[in-house]
């Protein structure tokens, strides 16, 4: 049992190190578009995937 | 009549039941105080020389042993093989509810009686001690009593009655016969103390033993039935388990810490661009905009984009395009930013804030630009910010992630043998204490 554990333990801190080393993050950011290079003459043309944004009204 | 060596030699006589005329085998010699018959179950007097029934009971519900009389072979921990002799079930009443466990007589002629108790499948092998335990001969009700230096705990105290017995004795039994008995547990063992209506106190030692090493022993067919909960002396299957985990998860921690603070020290945190920018929410024309080309250098890694604002009583949202500018490979992220203050009541408040950051994964090496559209009220002020990216940065995400992995089986681990403790526990008079399993 506890030597499964310590196999479990080193197991776990070896995918931590690979994880920090890597920049691994659990929630991926929206990636893998292809976006012509005209956006740099162009970026209104740009149609990002994000919604718009919560208009917080302010105040206590 | 001894043997060659002195010893005694091992002879069956047999007795005719003077109710029903059965012949009834008598194995243990003159060790036979009685002898029941095993076919009307009549107790006889076997000392007599002419048999004479001591007591009678036709409405006595019979029990079948689990072993049959006259079964050899050995049994765990005792090595020299042991004959069943004798067999009697007894009972206990707590709460209005009756408990009875089986207790088997076993006999070697040159090593004397042995018992094997079965309670819910649970077994012990029982031999009368020798010599008392420390303190008082009298067992008490409560506390612990100390025996060749270990300690056992008060389980349970009881009035025993006998309801079936079968075979022989070397004692006087009747069914009905009455004892007090004191069980002091220390897995795998339980200390008993059985105290007679005339004070007479006989202390024995059990120790714990697997129904299929009993079959296993005195060559059963069969299998022997299942262990049902948990018994008094029954060894926790977490003993000294629980204590190695927690070492292995200190010495697991320590090095996950040290190879948290290897990346902490050696993250670049390396700035490769930032820039100044104002957004002008009451502006009619478009507001989005792209940076220079920037380099992403060394390996795939952590990139944070960090914005800091001037906002004052007002809100505004960026949203982000990290693009590489020789593949198209684009990263997408939005930023919220608000800060609001004021004076309420006499009291100050404030909430929000007027920068903040994210941080994107496993970003390749190369050539990058940031596409920006800053969004706003419309009638807000102009604010001025700045964006500014770094390139792998450190996180403690997955240190604080490791750290719970690592401690979750520990824990658990101690919360089932606590659970085994509070079941083994919750059967005894003493209470549901809590009794390490290390």
């Amino acid at each position: 049992m506890s030597k499964v554990y310590l196999v479990y333990g080193l197991i776990v801190i070896g995918l931590m190190g690979t994880a920090q080393y890597r920049g691994w993050r659990l929630l991926p950011v929206t990636e893998g578009r292809t976006v012509p290079k005209s956006v740099r003459d162009n970026p209104g043309s740009y149609r990002p995937v994000y919604g718009g944004f919560w208009h917080f009204g302010g105040g206590k | 009549m001894p043997d060659g060596q002195g010893r005694p030699r091992v002879t069956v006589r047999s007795v005719n039941c003077p109710n029903c005329g059965a012949a009834t085998a008598v194995r243990t010699f003159g060790h036979a105080v009685n002898v029941v018959c095993q076919s009307c179950r009549s107790i006889l007097d076997a000392k007599e020389a002419g048999v004479t029934i001591l007591q009678q009971y036709k409405d006595a519900v019979p029990s079948e042993p689990l072993i049959p009389l006259g079964t050899r072979g050995t049994v765990p921990g005792r090595q020299p093989p042991f004959e069943v002799v004798g067999f009697q079930v007894r009972q206990i009443m707590v709460d209005q509810v009756a408990y009875q466990w089986r207790e088997y007589l076993l006999f070697n002629p040159y090593h004397g009686f042995r018992y094997l108790t079965e309670y819910g499948g649970h077994w012990n092998v029982v031999s009368t001690l020798r010599s008392l335990p420390d303190g008082d001969h009298l067992p008490g009700d409560s506390g612990t009593r100390t025996y060749h230096g270990r300690d056992y705990r008060h389980f349970q105290t009881a009035t025993a009655t006998t309801i079936f017995v079968l075979g022989e004795f070397p004692w006087q039994v009747r069914v009905g016969d009455q004892a007090t008995v004191v069980d002091y547990v220390a897995p795998p063992q339980m200390l008993s103390a059985e105290v007679t209506a005339d004070k007479e106190v006989t202390w024995s030692l059990g120790d714990y033993a697997m129904g299929t090493d009993i079959w296993a022993g005195l060559s059963l067919p069969g299998r022997p039935p299942e262990a049902v909960g948990v018994f008094a002396d029954q060894p926790s299957p977490y003993q000294g388990v629980t204590g190695r985990m927690w070492r292995q998860a200190a010495l697991l921690m320590a090095l996950a810490a040290i190879v948290w603070l290897a990346h902490l020290a050696t993250a670049r945190q390396k700035p490769e661009f930032s820039q100044a920018l104002v957004y002008n929410p009451q502006s009619v024309q478009d507001a989005s905009l792209v940076t220079p080309v920037f380099e992403l250098d060394g390996r795939a890694s952590t990139v944070r984009v960090e914005t800091a604002t001037n906002l004052n009583n007002q809100w505004m949202g960026v949203g982000y395009a990290l693009i590489n500018d020789e593949t198209g490979q684009t990263f997408e992220f939005t930023q919220e930013l608000s800060y609001y203050y004021g004076v309420e009541d006499g009291e100050s408040w404030s909430e929000g804030s007027t920068a903040n950051s994210v941080t994107l994964p496993s970003v390749p090496p190369g050539r990058y630009f940031l596409r920006i559209e800053p969004e706003g009220e419309r009638t807000g002020k102009p604010v001025s910010y700045s964006v500014k990216v770094i390139r792998d940065v450190p996180t403690s995400l997955w240190f604080v992630g490791a750290l719970i992995l690592v401690v979750l089986p520990p824990v658990v681990t101690s919360i089932r043998a606590s659970a085994f403790e509070h079941r083994r526990w919750q059967e005894s008079d003493s209470g549901a204490g809590e009794s390490s399993s290390d």
